[in-house]
């Protein structure tokens, strides 16, 4: 849930992305990576439907300060339905977040295309700068 | 298959209350064709109970497993290692694989993490519609293959009961087929209309839940 900001607080984000969200030209970018004010961890997929629910879950359960799945924008899927599923998975963790009495926007969902390792960074930085008003997980050094 | 669907989240943290070491256990079966207990299912409740217990400052240590099949007692036993460094197992398998957890590891409480609610087919992705409930005197063949007791909200032997749609879904849910309209279509496109003038007599209900525990018995099987 919202709570004050903490000052001093780095948000973590893991991003999450669809490897067909970047320009064709770009070098997929991996492992995490120091921002202004946060650190992401930029993980690749294949298509952004090979993640689950329980995965996002998971991360954030291990402490992750926010998690963002970047897909392909409408239509756009080279797997032509990945996208919707990826969107409707987040929808489905969201709410289990918002039941277990986690702030939702925690995980988020992105559609993006033609993407520079900057731009990806300078989308996780705007996910940190939301999630920096949520304060840390309240997760962190849990027993999972 | 059998059909399940999780507890509402309250319901199962108020049960966890005060447990430290948790076991969740899941079945590979059924209830992971309907999305309820598979280990999909186990791996989303997992983070789900921990992060929720934790927001309520309890922290609970979760162990997860998923069984072949929960409703044989072989596939139970790989439980035996772990379960004696649990408080508690909560199952998501049906109440049967429940039942025999719960036999297996008599000094644990063991918690139901799902309601067991049907028989059903997956009619759809991410649809699941029930189509028998296990009466125990099946008339399939009077009702040209759909079944009354299960798919009719009445359970209605005679339908349909007057109350059908206009578009032939049940006036009990608009998003459910009348079963005795469809019973009726399936009559009419074989020419057998007529055989559904013939008044089905009351049902006998005793060789299922209504004659007491079932118990089937083959001599020829037996050890
Ligand atoms: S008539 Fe009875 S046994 Fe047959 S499908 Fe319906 S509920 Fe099941
Ligand atoms: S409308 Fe059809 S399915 Fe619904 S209760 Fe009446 S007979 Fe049964």
């Amino acid at each position: 849930m919202s709570k004050p900001p903490s000052p001093g607080f780095s948000p973590e984000i893991v991003v999450l992305y669809c490897r067909q969200t970047l320009d064709a030209e770009a070098k997929p970018p991996e492992g995490t990576r120091q921002g202004d004010g946060f650190s992401a961890r930029l993980v690749l997929l294949p298509c952004s439907s090979k993640i689950e629910a329980y995965q996002m879950l998971a991360i954030l359960d291990k402490g992750a300060d926010g998690v963002q799945l970047v897909a392909c924008p409408e239509k756009a899927c080279r797997f032509l339905v990945g996208n919707n599923r990826a969107e409707r998975r987040v929808a489905h963790a969201r709410g289990l977040l918002s039941q277990a009495g986690m702030a939702e926007a925690r995980l988020e969902l992105n559609r993006a295309a033609e993407l520079t390792p900057e731009d990806l960074m300078n989308l996780a930085g705007r996910h940190a700068g939301r999630i920096k008003d949520l304060g840390p997980n309240p997760m962190k050094g849990g027993t999972n | 298959m059998i059909v399940a669907e999780w507890k509402p989240l309250p319901e199962l943290l108020a049960g966890l209350k005060g447990y430290k070491n948790l076991l969740l256990v899941g079945c590979a079966t059924c209830v992971a064709e309907c999305a309820a207990g598979g280990e999909r299912e186990v791996n989303t409740l997992a983070p789900t109970l921990h992060m929720a217990l934790k927001n309520q400052g309890q922290d609970i240590n979760i162990i997860t497993r998923t069984l072949e099949r929960a409703c044989e007692p072989e596939f139970v036993e790989e439980l035996a290692e772990i379960a004696p460094q649990v408080d508690a197992i909560m199952s998501l398998s049906c109440g049967i694989g429940m039942q025999l957890i719960a036999e297996r590891f008599l000094d644990k409480p063991l918690l139901p993490g799902v309601n067991t609610t049907s028989l059903a087919i997956r009619e759809a992705p991410g649809l699941w519609t029930a189509r028998c409930r296990a009466c125990g005197d099946c008339v399939l063949g009077e009702t040209f293959g759909l079944c009354p007791v299960a798919r009719c909200a009445k359970s209605l032997m005679n339908g349909p009961c007057g109350g059908t749609r206009k578009n032939g879904r049940c006036e009990v849910d608009e998003n459910t087929d009348c079963i005795w309209y469809l019973i009726v279509e399936r009559a009419k496109a074989r020419g057998e209309l007529e055989s559904l003038n013939q008044v089905r007599q009351p049902k006998t209900w005793s060789n299922s839940a209504h004659g007491g525990p079932k118990r089937i018995v083959r001599e020829d099987l037996r050890s």
